[in-house]
């Protein structure tokens, strides 16, 4: 048994996917210009005033809902006071007495087992710019600046930095299944803080330690790991865990001090007087439950049990919403599950990359395959009326030209070589054409059974199923 | 109203006119912006109610292209880019802006005298001040310069100086007229108000700025209350006024009852508190509203700063006044975690008791009168009343604030050369109710014209 009790939360940061930033009408894009999307209401200029983004307020709800927090009927917003140079008004926005979310349970997967997670809050707030420190200089890009940004608090109840991670994994799926976040967490759109505590079994929690700069999963079951081992010796040699910030350092692979916590800001919080209470109505709510979707976890027990999908397969599918929501519909068109899991994660895959899509455009407009495209495919493949070389040929076609696999197939003539019957008669040309082989295969030797498939398959254009020839060629030379 | 044809020699003669009194810090010839404004092809061509009608802007109120200063020289030479709500609305409707005017620092002050930037003297007695914070805006109204001009009302910051000055000063309702573009003090009492010379340019100007903006999340649609009312109830007991005050209130309490007003007296023992909760209030939202000039985006920034924390520190020390430092430093501390029961939350449940009082009073009465300010316009410097004194003086005029209701400041007399004024009061939505008695009390007490006031151009 363990000597000490490890005692691990994470707050946890996600842009939302808005069209514009949560008080103006600025794009909520990075990666342009620098302070190319600012407006005088992001920039803090004097007189302006924030207007909440609705769409900001209705993706919270959706994640307050999907983590089964109690929904907030009276949510306000607080003022945060601090001085940053990438905070505009030197204040943040954010929620504090009455956030969206309070409470509710999460469950995940970790190891074989489903564990579940609580959660303090879910609130909603605006993110500061960025700092570009260069040549001695620091410069501000506001670009960021009012982002709509959800925090979401888990209660400290992670025993190990392994469950964080799975946690934070199972999370980052489920955000993007709910197509609130990219869940992008090297470019920062979802961004994690942990604290850990240690401390003698039955005495509750220790004295707790933030760790920052967890820019990715694995960072965070790394620096817990070490932060709890670092804190181990600490107490085992009669030391005493100062409560203070420390950043992950990935390079040398230890955390670092960075502020101890008796420099705290005071922060001041008080009412936002520009933006009243947000009191939903009963449509509100409504319109909260119409957009719930099933979540990962849910999905992949129901695939493994209903589609008989093996667990691999349940979880390529469940990673991406579009790529779950695109295999059902291949499903409900007729084709078969085993089929349709096989070629997503084989060919399909193959040329969505070649061709520059990603797994979660499938089934959007731009995307050259459609559901439909490849239920046909896999539909005349199941009914042996192509083969599966030429099934792959179809779907390159499909990408390149934009065309339904059937008349792909029917133009180029690749449809399975007619019946046995003409078959038949191929395979008995060439094998009368080629005596030595005929002799070998008869004496026992496999070899040139695959120069009589190619011959063959040669013949006639490749459109002969492979396993077909194989049974005429047996049957022909025996 | 006076229309404009010849913008350029109107704005000289203002120009000429205002050397004495200083009620503006800029005029729209100023800058190219302001130029184009009053240029022949700027012009609404078609003929409106507000057309070729120029009006002043108080300088805490955008106007883009015109700078935005607050009276602080902190924000000097800021130029804003955008139009306040009010003054877009005002544009559409034809009227254009003359210019910006001056006002106590970020609109910190009851005589105007706090600005960094001029000194504005009272059109009747240039030995005196002309009230604040809107002081600029009442005394460029009184001296004729325009026929009104936008001011805002944080704690009787277009009551007090209108009447300092003898003009009528509307406060509407919180909320009834969109506060973006009002550079902010203390956002949950503050709203954009009017000084005009007469009741109806009052009304015209309310009717055209009020409304719902999407700017502005707490603005409210206006729900226009019953313009009837038959009673007014004033304040029993002793009000600690001037001689010249009294004499006025006097004057407007027999003026309402020969108009046909029933006069009830109640009594509004919150009053007393209401000084306390409201400075505890605006100086709160007033240290955060003022956070954001740090001298890094824009506004004064000092030129020997090393890094992040001494430029914000240098440039705050150098950008601000000492009553602005005041309010800052005070807000500061009442927001402290561990005091905020103790100080804001305990202002918060006054300032509901306020309310409620209100109600009460306008269960009985629909009316409600109080002398806007103890004194008539006080003497610059040390002679006149000292800070503390012009906080306390507040007391009529914050109560309408903290309860967020509408209340208009009438002209009333003239008392040893100094025009006195009364706050007319009333339930929330009824602005209506405060002109229509206005234009029956000026009836009875028709408002004197300041000496040498400008007539026609």
């Amino acid at each position: 048994m363990a000597e000490y009790e490890t005692f691990i939360g994470l707050e946890i940061h996600i842009q939302l996917l808005t069209e514009t930033k949560i008080f103006c009408g600025c794009k909520s894009k990075f990666g342009d210009e620098p302070n190319s999307n600012v407006c005088p209401v992001c920039l803090g200029y004097p007189g302006v005033l924030p207007a909440l983004n609705e769409e900001a307020v209705r993706l919270s709800y959706i994640v307050c809902r999907a983590m089964n927090c109690r929904l907030s009927e009276n949510a306000m917003f607080e003022r945060k006071n601090y001085f940053y140079p990438d905070l505009t008004k030197n204040y943040q926005i954010t929620q504090f007495s009455n956030p969206f979310g309070r409470g509710g349970a999460f469950e995940y997967e970790s190891g074989d087992e489903i564990k579940k997670i609580n959660f303090h809050e879910i609130h909603l707030e605006e993110d500061a710019g960025k700092m570009i420190h260069q040549g001695g200089k620091s410069l501000c890009d506001y670009n960021r600046a009012g982002t709509c940004l959800l925090e979401i608090v888990t209660e400290p109840e992670f025993k190990t930095g392994q469950e964080a991670e799975d946690f934070l994994q199972a999370f980052r799926r489920t955000v993007r299944h709910l197509g609130v976040c990219d869940g992008n967490m090297e470019e920062g759109s979802l961004r994690c803080d942990a604290n850990i505590s240690i401390n003698t079994p039955g005495m509750g929690l220790g004295r707790k330690v933030e760790v920052k700069n967890l820019n990715s999963s694995r960072f965070v079951k790394k620096a817990l790991g070490y932060e709890r081992k670092r804190q181990e010796k600490v107490i085992s040699s009669g030391g005493i865990i100062v409560q203070e910030t420390r950043l992950w350092d990935e390079d040398r692979s230890v955390t670092r001090s960075m502020r101890s916590k008796e420099q705290a800001h005071d922060y001041r919080y008080f009412p936002e007087p520009d933006l009243p209470p947000f009191r939903p109505d009963k449509n509100f709510f409504a319109m909260i439950e119409n957009s719930l979707v099933e979540l990962p976890l849910t999905r992949r027990q129901r695939l493994v049990e209903c589609l008989k999908l093996t667990p691999d397969q349940a979880d390529y599918i469940c990673e991406e919403k579009a790529l779950a929501d695109f295999f059902e519909k291949t499903v409900g068109l007729g084709a078969d599950p085993q089929l349709s899991v096989k070629w997503l994660m084989g060919n399909a895959a193959k040329e969505l990359n070649r061709t520059g899509f990603q797994k979660a455009d499938l089934g959007s407009e731009g995307c050259p395959l459609s559901a439909e495209r490849l239920t046909e495919l896999l539909m005349m493949l199941a009914d042996n009326k192509i083969h599966g070389k030429i099934a792959a040929k179809t779907l390159t076609a499909v990408f390149d030209e934009n065309k339904n696999p059937a008349a792909i197939i029917k133009e180029n003539g690749w449809e399975n070589a007619a019946d046995d019957g003409d078959l038949k008669v191929i395979v008995q040309k060439i094998l009368d054409e080629n005596p030595k082989a005929v002799e070998q295969i008869k004496g026992g030797d496999e070899k040139p059974r695959g120069f009589i498939v190619g011959k063959v398959m040669a013949a006639t254009k490749g459109t002969a199923n492979p396993q077909s020839v194989q049974s005429l060629i047996m049957k022909l030379t025996s | 109203m006076i229309k404009i044809k010849d913008w350029r020699s109107y704005i000289s003669s203002i120009r000429e006119k205002d050397k004495d009194i200083n009620s503006f810090l800029e005029f729209a010839d100023d800058t190219s912006a302001g130029t184009g404004l009053i240029s022949g092809e700027t012009l609404l061509s078609r003929e409106t109610l507000l057309s070729r009608v120029p009006f002043g802007v108080k300088d805490n109120i955008a106007v883009t292209g015109m700078r935005l200063t607050c009276g602080s020289k902190m924000l000097e030479n800021f130029v804003s880019p955008y139009d306040a709500t009010a003054v877009a609305k005002l544009k559409a409707a034809g009227a254009v802006p003359a210019g910006k005017t001056n006002l106590d620092e970020f609109g910190m002050g009851s005589s105007t005298d706090n600005s960094a930037l001029a000194v504005t003297n009272n059109p009747w007695d240039l030995s005196r001040v002309c009230g604040g914070s809107s002081g600029g805006s009442a005394a460029a109204v009184a001296a004729g310069l325009v026929p009104f001009a936008l001011g805002t009302d944080t704690g009787g910051s277009v009551r007090q100086p209108a009447s300092f000055c003898g003009v009528y000063g509307l406060k509407p309702t919180y909320g009834v007229v969109s506060r973006f573009g009002l550079v902010a003090y203390a956002s949950s009492l503050e709203v954009c108000g009017i000084i005009a010379d007469t009741v109806e340019t009052t009304r015209e100007v309310f009717n055209i700025i009020k409304g719902k903006d999407g700017n502005d999340q707490t603005s409210v649609e206006h729900l226009p209350a019953s313009p009837e009312a038959e009673s007014i109830a004033v304040l029993s007991g002793e009000l600690g006024l001037s001689s010249e005050v009294m004499a006025g209130y006097q004057k407007a309490v027999d003026g309402f009852k020969a108009s046909g007003y029933g006069i009830i007296e109640v009594e509004l023992p919150m009053l007393e508190y209401g000084i306390a909760a409201y400075y505890t209030i605006a100086m709160a939202e007033a240290s955060a509203n003022l956070a954001r000039y740090n001298g890094v985006r824009y506004g004064h920034r000092s030129a020997s700063a090393e890094g992040f924390d001494d430029l914000v520190r240098k440039s705050r020390d150098e950008g601000f006044g000492d009553e602005v430092k005041l309010r800052i430093l005070l807000g500061t501390y009442v927001l402290r975690s561990g005091f905020q029961d103790q100080y804001y939350t305990r202002a918060q449940k006054i300032r509901t008791a306020v309310r409620n009082e209100f109600d009460k009073v306008f269960g009985r009465a629909d009316l409600m009168m109080m002398p806007t300010f103890p004194t008539a316009a006080f003497r610059h410097g040390n002679s006149g009343l000292d800070q503390f004194q012009q906080k306390l003086a507040d007391k009529f005029t914050v109560a309408a604030n903290l309860a967020g209701i509408p209340a208009l400041s009438i002209p009333v007399s003239v008392e040893n050369g100094l025009p006195v004024g009364m706050q007319l009061m009333a339930p929330v939505f009824a602005e209506e109710r405060l002109f229509a008695a206005a234009d029956k009390l000026a009836l009875q007490l028709p408002p004197a014209v300041c000496p040498g006031k400008m007539e026609g151009f």
